[in-house]
């Protein structure tokens, strides 16, 4: 029995290594891409221009290309990745549905009807536009939700998740629909702004995208931290959770909303990019399994690694355009989400 | 496979004093589930540091009662009383702490290891971003070691069999540390063994540490085997309760599950069994039945 006790033990301890050796390896890998991004684009800047510049002693252009245009962009992909990873997380934590993603909520679609009626009014190179964007997706994301919330509620029984799932389908397709038809009426430019946007290219960033974003991520990924208790409690299904103790009508509308804020500062910023959410969640879990102590962080760094290689991979592979990230994670995610199910069980 | 900690000793301490209570009462309860009146006017009394269990037909509401009285479904009408309190004066993880509830089947999330699980029983006891501290490890260790699950702390849930799953849920409502615990068919899906060592597992939790036992039964046999009290449930109707001496009637069984059953005696166990049962269909000659049998 001892020896059982101590095995189990040693087993323990083992986890616990693995666990914090997979937190160093993510970092390092978000560590590498950060530095292979500093060194990719348009104009090429050998690594050790880019740490010269880095320290403070580069050239004004090259100043410019590192401080103005790469940074800011890293920083970006890195915080949305992180952040639309534990939005995806989370839905998929409360829902119990491994498919359910943040667009699922109508988080995209409801952020991105904002954003065309935004930009259909006051167009789209307006001096407010930053700063109001993440407001106006939270807003259209958060309406969108509250919808779909009530549609799938029903009295009684609160929220069964695969309704949740069914309504947020409609409704995006109710929107998108909305969406396509508000797009044919746009001038030139403001469509250029929105298909863009759609195609979730992390446009132009500079630092007010990254000011107009941290602040939402400093407020939400802490709350989302301490909750994981309750994720993992929820996961065990509403009657068990009920049993524990945890108030689950009211927690699950907590996550949610604090799922959809995450979701749609992020997709304010960086446009609908898709796929992350979906698939992060799935990536930290086959690393770590479904605890969300653990889980969550490594979400989070899974999500930040695949934004910010995807980038670096689109600015690579066409220049000087550059493919939009969006796009590039739907290329890279898609693949990798076939062989999941390939493999899965459902 | 008593504890040597003192928390256990408290908790049994505690149930002789309170032995005479009920540990579970209703009071007029009506519950509607799919606008369906599923239960109404139901005064049931559990009796505390027993086994009770629930029998009736499908549907009858012994399901919706079990989670009625585990505050899962609200009910319409009418009061719970759990240990004497309103159960809607305590917040739930007060209730948690008394009362644990294992629904039908459960499913852990895949990759979740026994320990892990079993762990989640803490929940009703932990604040924020606690971690486990040494005497929840202890409580843990102590469930896992009742349950004989020592060996398999470090397997995941997913590769357990029915028997040992069951095992582990019953060992998270241990961790949960309540002197109650609900069961809504514990044996269902499992094999006749299985079956078997989830009662008598239940049976040593109540004879060793007093843990009132309560759980929906679809077999009537285990149940007179098991139980000390029983309840009878048609149309979310109590049909009668009592030992299961009076439960196990021809006329207890006819009026609630339109059987007409024939009751002897176990030897081995001393209980009423059920051996041989019929549809109640007056005067319809039955080809399989023996000429003058009753």
């Amino acid at each position: 029995m001892m020896n059982q006790l101590q095995k189990n033990e040693t087993y323990k301890r083992k986890i616990a290594f693995r666990n914090t050796a997979i937190v160093v390896g993510c970092a390092a890998l978000l560590l590498l891409s950060f530095i292979i991004s500093m060194n990719t684009g348009y104009t090429k800047l050998p690594p050790s221009d880019t740490l010269r510049t880095l320290f403070g002693g580069g050239t004004a252009r090259e100043n410019l290309i590192l401080f103005d245009f790469r940074l800011p962009r890293i920083v970006v992909s890195i915080l949305v990745g992180a952040g639309l990873a534990l939005s995806g997380c989370i839905i998929q934590g409360v829902t119990k549905n491994a498919l359910a993603d943040p667009g699922l909520l109508g988080i995209n679609a409801g952020a991105g009807l904002m954003v065309i009626l935004y930009v259909l009014f006051f167009g789209a190179h307006s001096f407010l536009s930053v700063f109001t964007l993440p407001f106006l997706a939270l807003f259209g994301a958060g309406i969108t939700a509250g919808i779909i919330y009530v549609l799938a509620f029903k009295k009684g029984k609160g929220i069964a998740p695969l309704r949740l799932i069914l309504t947020g389908v409609a409704v995006q397709a109710g929107l998108s629909s909305l969406t396509t038809v508000l797009v044919v009426k746009l001038a030139d430019t403001q469509f250029d702004f929105v298909a863009t946007w759609q195609a979730g290219s992390i446009w132009a960033s500079n630092w007010k995208f990254v000011l107009a974003l941290l602040p939402w991520l400093l407020l939400l990924i802490p709350y989302v931290l301490s909750k994981s208790r309750v994720l993992d409690v929820l996961n065990l299904g509403d009657d068990v959770a009920h049993s524990l103790g945890a108030t689950v009508e009211r927690e699950r509308r907590r996550l949610l909303a604090a799922s959809v804020a995450l979701a749609a500062s992020c997709v304010a910023v960086s446009g609908s990019i898709s796929f992350v959410g979906l698939i992060a969640p799935h990536l930290a879990r086959r690393l770590v399994g479904p605890r969300h102590r653990i889980l969550l962080p490594i979400c989070a760094l899974a999500g930040a690694v695949l934004v910010s290689a995807a980038d670096t991979i689109a600015r690579m592979v066409a220049q000087p355009a550059g493919i939009p990230t969006g796009i590039m994670v739907a290329i890279i995610g898609a693949p990798y989400f076939l062989y999941l199910l390939a493999k899965s069980r459902y | 496979m008593r504890p040597t900690s003192s928390i256990f000793w408290q908790k049994a301490d505690t149930n002789e004093r309170m032995m005479n209570l009920n540990s579970i009462a209703t009071e007029n309860l009506a519950v509607v589930y799919e606008d369906n009146l599923v239960v109404n006017g139901l005064n049931m009394q559990i009796p505390q540091g027993k086994i009770t269990a629930i029998i009736g037909p499908n549907g009858c509401g012994k399901s919706t009662v079990l989670k009625t009285v585990g505050r899962i479904l609200k009910p319409k009408n009418g009061m719970v009383y759990l240990n004497g309190d309103d159960i809607r004066r305590l917040t739930t993880k007060e209730v948690a702490q008394k009362m644990a509830i294992l629904p039908q089947s459960p499913q852990a999330p895949a990759g979740l290891t026994v320990g892990e699980l079993v762990a989640y029983g803490r929940f009703p006891y932990q604040r924020g971003l606690d971690k486990l501290k040494p005497e929840d490890n202890k409580i843990i260790a102590w469930a896992l070691e009742v349950t004989k699950l020592t060996e398999l702390e470090t397997t995941t849930v997913d590769n357990l069999s029915g028997g040992q799953r069951q095992r582990v849920w019953i060992a998270m409502a241990l961790a949960q540390q309540t002197d109650l615990i609900l069961l809504d068919e514990p044996t269902t899906y499992l094999d006749l063994s299985y079956q078997l060592e989830v009662l008598e597992l239940l049976y040593r939790l109540n004879r060793e540490q007093g843990r009132t036992i309560v759980m929906v039964l679809h077999d009537l046999n285990l149940a007179a085997r098991f139980a000390d009290y029983m309840v009878a449930i048609r149309c979310g109707n109590i049909i009668c309760h009592g030992v299961p001496e009076e439960i196990m009637t021809t006329k207890v069984l006819r009026e609630t599950f339109r059987i007409d059953a024939k009751i002897v005696t176990e030897p081995r166990t001393g209980r009423p069994t059920c051996i041989s049962y019929d549809l109640i269909k007056e005067n319809e000659p039955r080809p399989y039945m023996k000429e003058g049998a009753k």
